[in-house]
């Protein structure tokens, strides 16, 4: 699904660069090495499916801290989680509004999770590089689409 | 001139980073009124007047279109403009949300001119 990578990429980078004011280095082979958060938020629409954030504390942390204008030192754990979960819905929503703008789709909310989901479904991953660590996506697409009377429901 | 806003998005993170988007884009702003969800923003608003209603969608309780459709059926209120801050670009929505009585609908992620370009556009004026 080369098209679909494509789109997760730049969705990835476009929220990075706009909401977060940070730039990637590049492709990255994953989230490894030390305590890492996992944001998790289910889709419904064309497609279904749902989405996986990883990033590394470090990375969560940094992130939180330009995303809300304050010291590392000063975030608690309550805030880094909620803007993880912001970037998980920021990104997939991006790149659900690429894949397909006539279709309007619902995002639930997203959650913390202690570890990353099994895959199910086609699975699109992206992964990128931070100054201080990795950060990745993980989108499971269902092979079916809403039911006609669920495209409604919105 | 000035400006008094209402920032309604259930994600205290999300509402923190409007605020701090506004300041930075040079807006003017001189109050900052924030809600949860559409229900604490019908409780401001009975208390006091904005000039613009920035509201997210997907939120607990009444959600940011029931509040679109409330303030439209409001004699008083409705004439308070508001603008969509949201993930969902589908074009679907946003026409759904504008027939509803949005005057505007920005598409996260957004750059902070991005943010005051559609502001302005919405009020009218430039918001420096």
């Amino acid at each position: 699904m080369p098209d679909i990578e494509r789109v997760l990429r730049e969705s990835v980078d476009e929220v990075l660069e706009k909401m977060f004011f940070i730039r990637s280095f590049g492709d990255a082979a994953g989230v490894s090495g030390g305590s890492e958060l996992v944001a998790y938020l289910t889709f419904v629409g064309k497609p279904s499916g749902s989405f996986t954030l990883r990033a590394t504390l470090a990375v969560a942390r940094s992130i939180t801290a330009d995303f809300l204008g304050e010291e590392d030192e000063m975030l608690d754990d309550g805030q880094v989680g909620e803007v993880i979960c912001e970037l998980a819905n920021m990104i997939c929503g991006s790149a659900l509004s690429r894949m397909e703008s006539q279709f309007q789709f619902r995002l639930a909310s997203p959650v913390l999770l202690p570890t990353p989901p099994a895959d199910r479904g086609a699975t699109v991953q992206c992964a990128v590089e931070l100054y201080n660590g990795a950060l990745a996506v993980t989108m499971n697409m269902e092979e079916t689409a809403c039911s006609p009377t669920e495209e409604y429901v919105f | 001139m000035a400006y008094r806003v209402l920032i309604v998005d259930d994600s205290p993170a999300m509402r923190t980073f409007v605020r701090r988007v506004l300041e930075a884009s040079g807006f003017e702003l001189s109050v900052c009124f924030q809600a949860s969800n559409g229900r604490e923003a019908l409780e401001v608003l009975r208390k006091e007047w904005v000039d613009v209603v920035l509201t997210d969608i997907n939120m607990p309780e009444v959600d940011g279109e029931e509040l679109i459709r409330r303030l439209a059926a409001d004699d008083l209120l409705q004439t308070i403009p508001v603008v969509v801050i949201s993930t969902d670009a589908t074009r679907s929505r946003i026409d759904r949300l504008l027939a509803l009585g949005a005057r505007g609908y920005i598409a996260k992620p957004f750059r902070p001119e991005e943010l005051r370009a559609e502001l302005e556009r919405t009020l009218g004026a430039p918001c420096a």
